[in-house]
């Protein structure tokens, strides 16, 4: 081993150094530029500037003097938001995310984020049954798995009972209401839906959007399954009718989850898109078809839908049907949908 | 930055030294665990440390040199400079920012002026914060719960009269929905007439609760006077096993078609012994033919709409002391009151019905220390063989009755009584099976070569009555090909046993 | 090899990170108030410690502008009526001013009201000079200390500086005459020059009654998780955007308004109140100035109070530990708002909410009618009472004159 040799290795070993210097250098460097964390890193950065003072550069900026609790506990937040962006996925099970993501799966069993879905019921004051049948259906969302948004339509009256009947539920809900008088309550139905969606377009919200009638008894397992629509969905809905015999079940027919036709109750008006015979509680689409036409290959005809979304969906739905699927998925033949027809009372 | 390049140069020196003193190649391998060579990882590691806080202020530097042209001593807004790339969609919001907006930093200067509103390039909620927020939610109502709830809850024990039949599945789902929400333990008693199915165990099996599920001799009557005798003396026989079993907690008798308000479950947990809670009663008149509607739907607007709800229940004077009974007054109905089910009149509830009454469940045991003088024995009561009315006609005097719920100005509990015709068909377990006709086709069918008509084959395979009456005639202008169908019956049959297994379970 | 050799500036990497997390739990531990739980100062009765002597004015200063538009006893600003009212009726009140601790001249400046109900304060300036002349030719009190033992209520946006714009009311200051007195304002922010030391922030008017009214059990589930209702854009006074919430608001609006877990909207529904009351996180976000009506909403509400304001200065914060019952979020992290609500840990909400659960940090928010022990009133007085008392120093000299009465804009100078 000759000294040659010796100090060749000890420039090698220099490099090596100096690489890693620069390494860290760039790292460092880029850990900078990382958008999300910004602030809380140079925060930091002058954070060791007070306390480690062999490291001292001066301080450029002068600090908050009060850091509350709660922006402290953020700025946790910031870094790991900062390690996800600039590394997404990866990262996850690094640092206090593992922590969090842990006492997600605790509660949840697993973490897998679920769709939002977005569960339309129109109300009239018309319906003498209508807290009755609120407060039943407002049973049943309530134990279906998160994230559920409801949005609840209404005239503006002074009676709160409506409101009231929400607010003891728990359930996340939106309480949509309106000035218009109608006579006609199928008109006015069609508004109650309209103006729902026309919040949903508005706070463009994602999710698949669902109108529930307050007549509906839903197994549970239909939430789940509508979570898998991608662009539409429907199902077979039965109705039961007091005092009668028959029982209708009308929906789409399907092979595997492939919608290859329909059920109807009334085919004559089919050309009349005004009244399109599906039935309104058995087809569910993702919002997204409201306030982002582009997506679904249309151009946004505006002033089409802003006029009647409801009018729109509902064309869309007849018309996609490659879009569309079928629930439950296999071949769509279970019922997990009643509709109660009560005769007047 | 002098003390930095001191610091190197001290790593310098002492590298040297430990070069000269040790030979570099095992430092190099690291095999040799020497606390120099731990003194030499270690210093390696500080350096690159210290490169990294350069590399780190570096980028602040350039950061200032690029993006904030104005104030040198500011923080610039980054957001300000992603907002170019990802302009707002709205037109209530006109971002134009320029190099010239500034956030106001986290020293406590004052900035006036024109900020920048700050838009994130990540739109969408992160699906694990929704379901952490969801989380917040739950506990925060959890411990509402515990803070302004029932302390010690009793259990809830709820007794259900039922049997197969066309509304079963409707009604069923609707009061298991409601004991599911219960924040409190449940026993879900359930009395079938004509023996336990696989069809109702199936559908209690999804509920999750603690359930006893028991049989009942006999068929349940077609006439509604003789079901509800029945009614009550399955409720009976379910009283019995509360009694067998010594279950401890509040009896509710929680009837199919009922509907309950959470708050009733809240309210009864005041029961000492036997209480009453009133019951709205929501009679429907059964129809005329036509004027058929949903429960959203057109009604005779002023006539009906002030007529008040029939509410049985208690009734207390002015210093909330029971007083007695609101009955429900049958004499307006009588000539149109339904007499068997499927009868198109109004469906008339008993002058009490057994909803409007909660026990708490050692009013049934035996043998009980301090059970109260004034109740008869279940059994006694059970063999005098007539229609047992009314919870009332376990007690000696109605006066102990308590009444719950405000004395009766607060309906927690409404009682509607609506089936099919007797005769009404519905496909089992609401599998359709064989699947229905295709009335209208998908207008790009999968199958393009499929036989355009096919004679219809055999007798319909709907077993849903009355529904062809609906169907246009020329329906099927596509029919199922016989391709399809023998692809989907396995498929069915498949979902079917699976279906039976769970329900067995 | 050199894999693991990489392995020990990368566990230094995260222990850096980690240092920086220490030091600055470090840091807060040190700026944490001492007494954690709701605030015991909020008990205290002021009467005893404290004597006001209350000046008696001609009518126009007071009684006759209100008269004129009544609509100024329900604004945000109402306090300085109500204060009026209460401090004539209340034990700490002297008629002798040889022994008061306090001067209190009775102006409304805010109450002179636009044709639409606005606030706009131009005459005040030249109301509260007027009133003051008044007072140190009529009296000898002002003049021993050039006010520093009056105290004035000053509810308006930027306090004494007597405009709405901050940019205005910046370039304006406070009003000359009243720099050596305490001011009693609804603004507050740090290092503002709007915000002189020794000022008391007190919460702005919100009507005691019309909230009882409102008031649903509190066992009603909180089913919202962070609620707003209000401006995001000020399109009339702001067209651009930016100068509006310094941009906050807007950046709450572009950011969550998909998001359903913010049920944000500019729309008010009748149910705003109880609405508050049935959700988690209430966002306080600054408006024009930096405080908001939220604030009381909130606090009294139950509802977890998210105050989007940097520096913000916020009422009675000597007894309120306000770190304890709400949240801070800076203005430039409004778009981490999810990130930063969902990361808190739960016992910490819980323990927000049952401080907020307090009582008495409810009754410190309200000027109820009539006065109750323990409401802001009495949290006025308490907070007047801890500056006795006075220093020798703010005792003028024979002869000695600090203020400056030609200062400030010549519109000013002229007589009210």
């Amino acid at each position: 081993m000759g000294s040659l040799e010796r100090s060749k290795k000890k420039v090698q070993l220099w490099k090596k150094a100096i690489v890693h210097f620069l390494l860290c250098f760039v790292m460092g460097f880029f850990t900078g530029f990382a958008p999300t964390g910004k602030s809380s890193m140079f925060f930091n950065g002058v954070t060791i500037s007070d306390h480690q003072l062999e490291f001292s550069p001066q301080p450029v900026e002068v600090l908050n003097p009060v850091k509350t609790q709660v922006s402290r506990n953020f700025t946790t937040r910031e870094l790991e938001q900062t390690e996800i962006s600039t590394a997404p996925k990866e990262s996850h099970d690094s640092g206090n995310l593992k922590k969090t993501e842990e006492v997600a799966r605790n509660i949840n069993g697993e973490l897998n984020p679920r769709r939002l879905v977005i569960i339309v019921t129109p109300t009239s004051k018309r319906d003498r049954l209508r807290g009755v049948l609120l407060r039943r259906l407002a049973n049943t969302l309530r134990l279906v798995a998160q994230p559920l948004l409801w949005v609840v339509v209404e005239q503006f009256s002074d009676s709160t009972e409506v409101s009231e009947i929400l607010r003891k539920t728990g359930i996340m809900y939106r309480h949509v209401v309106f000035k218009e008088n109608f006579t006609d309550i199928h008109s006015e139905m069609d508004h109650q839906r309209n103006l729902a969606l026309s919040h949903i377009e508005h706070h463009r919200l994602s999710g698949i959007v669902h109108f529930a009638s307050l007549s509906n008894v839903y197994d549970l397992s239909f939430f789940q399954e509508i979570r898998a629509i991608e662009a539409f969905g429907t199902w077979p809905i039965a109705k039961l009718y007091a005092n009668r015999k028959k029982v209708i079940i009308q929906g789409p027919i399907c092979d595997s989850s492939e919608v290859i036709g329909w059920h109807l109750k009334k085919m004559e008006n089919l050309t009349d898109t005004s009244t399109l015979p599906i039935h309104i509680s058995s087809f569910a689409f993702n919002s997204s078809i409201l306030w982002d036409p582009e997506r679904w290959g249309r151009t946004s005809s505006a002033q089409d839908t802003s006029q009647n979304v409801l009018k729109f969906v509902k064309k869309e739905v007849l018309e996609e049907e490659t879009k569309l699927k079928g629930i439950p998925q296999e071949g769509c033949s279970k019922v997990l949908l009643w509709n109660l027809h009560i005769f007047k009372l | 930055m002098k003390q930095l390049t001191a610091l190197q140069q001290q790593g310098r020196r002492s590298n040297s030294f430990r070069g000269a003193s040790l030979p570099l190649d095992t430092s190099v391998d690291g095999s040799v665990k020497s606390p120099a060579t731990i003194f030499w990882l270690l210093l390696h590691g500080f350096c690159c440390l210290i490169s990294l806080v350069l590399g780190f202020r570096f980028s602040r530097l350039v950061f200032f040199l690029f993006f904030s042209t104005s104030s040198p001593s500011t923080t610039t807004n980054l957001y300000s400079a992603l907002q170019t790339t990802f302009p707002s969609s709205t037109i209530t919001s006109p971002p134009a920012v320029n190099g010239t907006a500034v956030a106001v930093g986290g020293g406590s200067r004052v900035v006036v002026g024109r900020h920048g509103i700050l838009i994130r390039p990540w739109p969408h909620p992160d699906p694990a914060e929704v379901v952490k927020a969801h989380q917040i939610i739950k506990r925060v109502q959890r411990e509402q719960r515990v803070q302004y709830g029932v302390k010690s809850p009793r259990t809830v024990i709820a007794i259900t009269p039922t049997y197969v039949r066309t509304f079963q599945t409707l009604h069923l789902t609707g009061v298991m929905h409601s004991l599911m929400n219960v924040p409190y333990d449940v026993v879900w008693i359930l009395v079938e007439a004509g023996g336990t199915t696989n069809e109702t165990a199936a559908l209690i099996s999804k509920s999750g609760l603690k359930t006893i599920h028991i049989g009942f001799n006999g068929k349940m009557p077609i006439l509604w006077e003789d079901r509800l005798k029945v009614e009550s003396q399955m409720r009976f026989q379910a009283l019995r096993v509360v009694r067998q079993k010594k279950l401890d907690g509040i009896v509710v008798f929680a009837d199919e078609s009922n509907m309950h308000s959470m708050e009733l479950f809240d309210e009864i947990q005041n029961v000492e012994w036997i209480g009453a809670v009133s019951v709205g009663i929501l009679s429907h008149s059964g129809g005329s033919e036509g004027v058929e509607s949903s429960a959203v739907s057109r009604e005779d607007n002023d006539k009906n709409e002030n007529s008040q709800m029939p509410v049985q229940g208690p009734a207390c004077n002015s210093s909330n002391q029971l007083v007695g009974l609101h009955t429900f007054n049958m004499l307006p109905f009588m000539e149109r009151s339904a007499k068997y089910v499927g009868d198109r009149a109004a469906v008339l509830p008993r002058k009490l019905e057994w909803a409007g009454f909660v026990l708490n469940s050692r009013l049934v045991w035996k043998d009980v220390e301090d059970e109260p003088r004034w109740v008869k024995d279940l059994d006694e009561v059970g063999r005098e063989g007539g229609d047992i009315e009314s919870p009332l006609s376990l007690l000696e005097d109605p006066s102990v009755l308590e009444p719950l719920g405000s004395c009766g100005r607060k309906i927690m509990l409404w009682w509607l009584r609506v089936e099919a015709r007797a005769d009404s068909k519905f496909p089992a377990r609401w599998i359709i099976d064989p699947p229905l006709d295709v009335t209208i086709p998908v207008k790009h069918t999968p199958w393009p070569d499929a036989p355009p008509e096919l004679p219809t084959s055999g007798g319909k395979v709907i077993s849903i009555p009355e529904n062809t009456e609906k169907r246009v005639p020329k329906r099927s202008t596509r029919k199922r090909s016989s391709r399809s169908k023998r692809k989907r019956v396995p498929k069915v049959l498949d979902e079917r046993v699976s279906t039976r297994n769970s329900g067995d379970n | 090899m050199r894999s693991w050799r990489w392995v020990l500036p990368v566990v230094l990497y995260f222990a850096f990170c980690l240092r920086i997390e220490a030091s600055k739990v470090h840091r807060t531990q040190q700026t944490e108030r001492i007494s954690g739980s709701a605030g015991d100062v909020l008990e205290d009765d002021p009467v005893g410690r404290l004597k006001v002597f209350v000046y008696e004015l001609p009518s126009k200063y007071n009684k006759k502008i209100l008269q004129k538009d009544p609509r100024c006893l329900t604004h945000m600003f109402a306090a300085e009526i109500y204060m009026h009212r209460f401090l004539l009726s209340s034990p700490v009140r002297t008629l002798n001013p040889e022994e008061a601790d306090w001067f209190y001249t009775p102006v409304y400046a805010t109450c002179d009201l636009t044709p639409n109900g606005l606030p706009l304060p131009f005459k005040s300036p030249r109301m509260m000079r007027s009133a003051i002349q008044l007072i140190s030719s009529n009296w000898p009190y002002w003049n021993r200390t050039e006010g520093a033992d009056h105290f004035f209520i000053v509810p308006h946006d930027f306090g004494a500086c007597f405009h709405y714009q901050e940019e205005k009311a910046i370039e304006r200051g406070i009003l000359p005459l009243l720099q050596h007195a305490t001011l009693v304002q609804t603004f507050g922010q740090r290092n503002h020059v709007c915000l002189k030391d020794g000022s008391i922030t007190i919460p702005p008017y919100a009507p005691p009654q019309k909230m009882q009214t409102h008031f649903i059990p509190p066992s009603t589930p909180r089913s919202i998780f962070v609620y707003f209702r209000g401006l995001f854009y000020d399109v009339g006074n702001d067209p651009e955007g930016g100068y509006y919430a310094r941009g906050a608001r807007a950046s709450v609006w572009e950011n969550f308004k998909n998001n359903p877990l913010f049920d944000i909207s500019t729309e008010h529904p009748t149910t705003y109140y109880e609405d508050m009351q049935r959700a988690v996180f209430c966002l306080c976000p600054l408006g024009w100035a930096p405080w908001s009506p939220r604030l009381v909403e909130a606090v009294v509400f139950g509802c977890i109070p998210v105050i989007i304001a940097d520096d913000i200065v916020l009422p009675f914060a000597d007894a309120i530990p306000w770190e304890d019952i709400g949240v801070f979020v800076a203005e430039k992290d409004v778009p981490n708002l999810d990130t930063i609500l969902t990361s808190i840990p739960i016992d910490e909400i819980l323990r927000k909410q049952r401080l907020l659960g307090n009582p008495s940090m409810k009754q410190a928010m309200l000027f109820p009618q009539p006065a109750e022990p323990r409401d802001a009133f009495h949290q006025i007085l308490n907070g007047l009472a801890r500056k006795l008392p006075h220093d020798k120093s703010v005792y003028l000299k024979p002869g000695e004159k600090i203020l400056n009465w030609t200062a400030g804009p010549v519109g000013d100078l002229k007589p009210w």
